[in-house]
């Protein structure tokens, strides 16, 4: 056997060293608390859960990215790779009072997938659910929340998708097919393949032209106002679809954050427990969604307890990949002097204040104590 | 220079037919060439910029978003498994994945003998695997970066999958085609992130080529 390199980290695990790591924690610390101003609860769960839990989340069609191991009972056992799921168990069946209950997360997730951009196979996430609340005042809550949020850590220039399962659901209902032909019209769209869908939708049976006018629907960019002029003769499924959003929008303009919504009816989830409004937030040099999240009506059932919910996550490498450039640097001091027990009264009195404090408590000499100070940064102070 | 798009030509054979529909699309083409040692372009007046690479890498750089928009073909988009948005067939570019055995082994009629463990010579991994699970045959997959016809021949494999579009390699080489696997045309695919930020620039653009398409 060849030897691995002991400096090695597998696949897809990243270390975070100094600087980095502190930048990310405290991205999610300025996350967390403004979800906190919201009136979110934090909630943390384990790591590792039971496979057939977090199988609920992830949908039956393809196989599933999870990291799984067997215990010493037999039992299968999985890293967790989102906390929708495992909330979603926990207000099935623990959670003390009553729904409406506010929730809020920041943890370490993992999937086992291609390495993309900003995406290594352990992720951070920070996220909300709001859980017991239907109706486009809980979404609109929502989304306004994941706009404050990237707000308050200094992104400006990103895009909120929006789009509604509704859409997806209408259109797979209006088709005459088989089941087989309705998953692949179903993971064509997913995958934004619209020439396959052409292809695909000209062998179906529907005709000429609401087969142009839906998929029209889902290519098509809209603004808030197309979407009164959309409500004329779609569907059912769809047209309650696209009076959620049209809901939703006029909600959000009331809170002031209409200008980073962009209606965009192919914004679709690929976890299939979302049942309403989803959502992608998009932001120039990434070319992968910053976040997202939407309504997910029918995910407490599968543990037992029919509460509708909503809710998002922001991927926390991403946001960190495009505010890096904000970041001030730290102001740290060095105190250094020849009498230690000088320099270390000294330092506690300056830390008290509040300040970042280095006890340089070697003996090194002023000169060697300049260096260091400017090489790294600090700012000296010398004691005799 | 502030570019509105950045757009990803393949080199080689689709790289003509794909300037010529730039330019009835309405971009400035006439510098652009996938011989000179320069690989990227601009025209400065719709402040597009053009980036010239192999077709293999075209999906990797418009998922990345290090372009906006790319024009590849089918197969290589089915081959990368990247997770690109595909706006437009472009209809030009027709070519055909195959799979093809010696025209000896293939029998006048009835079906090909397919047997346990055969071995397949493809540039095409993915695709070549995809298929035979389809199929329910095992088989092991050999990878060759080029002249895959040569192969068989040589005992290296059975069978090959490889890209056709006239027929005539493989008639040059007594191989006979044994299936059609799929159809491949080259495609308009856009990043996803650019896809909403820059949707009207790429909205624009993919409404011209739409109307300058051959019929």
């Amino acid at each position: 056997m060849s030897m691995i390199n002991i400096w090695n980290t597998p696949a897809g695990m990243k270390d975070w060293l100094p600087g980095e790591a502190c930048a990310r924690r405290e991205l999610m610390n300025r996350l967390l608390e403004k979800m906190a101003l919201w009136g979110y609860e934090e909630i943390t769960t384990p790591v590792l859960e039971y496979y057939q839990v977090l199988q609920k989340g992830e949908g039956t069609a393809q196989e599933d990215h999870l990291y799984k191991l067997i215990d010493r009972n037999g039992s299968i056992l999985a890293l967790r790779p989102e906390m929708t799921t495992p909330i979603a168990r926990i207000a099935s069946s623990k959670l003390p009072g009553k729904p409406p209950w506010r929730l809020m997360y920041g943890a370490q997730v993992f999937r086992y997938e291609d390495i993309q951009a900003g995406r290594q196979r352990e992720f951070g996430q920070a996220g909300v659910e709001l859980i017991g609340q239907t109706g486009p005042e809980a979404d609109s809550e929502i989304l306004a929340l994941a706009i404050d949020a990237l707000k308050a850590v200094g992104l400006e220039q990103f895009t909120v998708s929006l789009g509604h399962m509704g859409i997806l659901r209408g259109l797979l209902e209006s088709l005459s097919g088989e089941e087989e032909q309705l998953n692949s019209v179903r993971s064509l769209v997913l995958e934004k393949d619209f020439v396959g869908l052409n292809q695909l939708m000209e062998q179906s049976g529907l005709e000429g032209k609401s087969k142009e006018e839906l998929i029209g629907l889902l290519t098509r960019q809209l603004t808030p106002a197309d979407l009164a002029g959309c409500l004329k003769n779609p569907p059912s499924e769809i047209q309650k679809a696209l009076v959620d959003l049209q809901a939703i929008t006029e909600l959000l303009e009331i809170q002031g954050h209409g200008s980073h919504i962009h209606i965009d009816l192919s914004t679709l989830r690929n976890q299939e427990y979302y049942t309403g409004m989803v959502f992608e937030i998009y932001t120039s040099g990434i070319g992968y969604p910053i976040g997202g999240g939407g309504r997910y009506d029918r995910l407490l059932e599968v543990f037992g307890r029919e509460l509708p919910a909503t809710g998002f996550a922001l991927g926390i490498e991403r946001i960190l990949m495009s505010a890096a450039k904000n970041r001030d640097p730290k102001n740290t001091i060095l105190v250094a002097g020849k009498n230690p027990r000088t320099v270390l009264r000294d330092c506690r009195g300056l830390r008290e204040k509040g300040n970042t404090v280095i006890a340089e408590t070697r003996n090194i000499t002023r000169e060697e104590a300049q260096v260091m100070a400017q090489e790294r940064g600090f700012e000296l102070q010398w004691r005799e | 220079m502030e570019y509105k798009l950045t757009i990803a030509l393949p080199k080689g054979k689709l790289f003509a037919p794909t300037v010529s529909l730039l330019a009835r699309a309405g971009l400035n083409t006439l510098d652009l060439s996938d011989e000179s040692r320069t690989l990227v372009f601009e025209d400065s007046q719709n402040r597009v910029r053009f980036i010239i690479c192999r077709s293999t890498d075209i999906p990797t750089y418009v998922e990345y978003g290090a372009a906006d928009l790319g024009i590849v073909g089918k197969d290589s988009i089915v081959e990368a498994g990247k997770n690109l948005y595909e706006l437009v067939d472009l209809k030009y570019g027709y070519c055909r994945f195959v799979i093809a055995a010696p025209s000896k082994d293939v029998p006048q009629e009835g079906e090909y003998p397919w047997k346990q463990g055969l071995r397949v010579a493809t540039k095409f991994p993915a695709i070549a695997r995809e298929y035979l699970q389809k199929k329910g045959f095992q088989g092991e997959i050999i990878k060759l970066h080029g002249n895959v016809e040569l192969a068989p021949r040589v005992g290296l494999s059975e069978v090959i999958v490889d890209l056709v579009s006239t027929g005539k390699t493989l008639r040059e080489n007594d191989l006979s085609a044994l299936d059609t696997i799929s159809e491949a045309t080259a495609r308009l695919v856009v990043n996803r992130a650019s896809y909403r930020l820059k949707s009207r620039e790429i909205n624009e653009l993919v409404n011209k080529i739409r109307e300058n398409l051959s019929q």
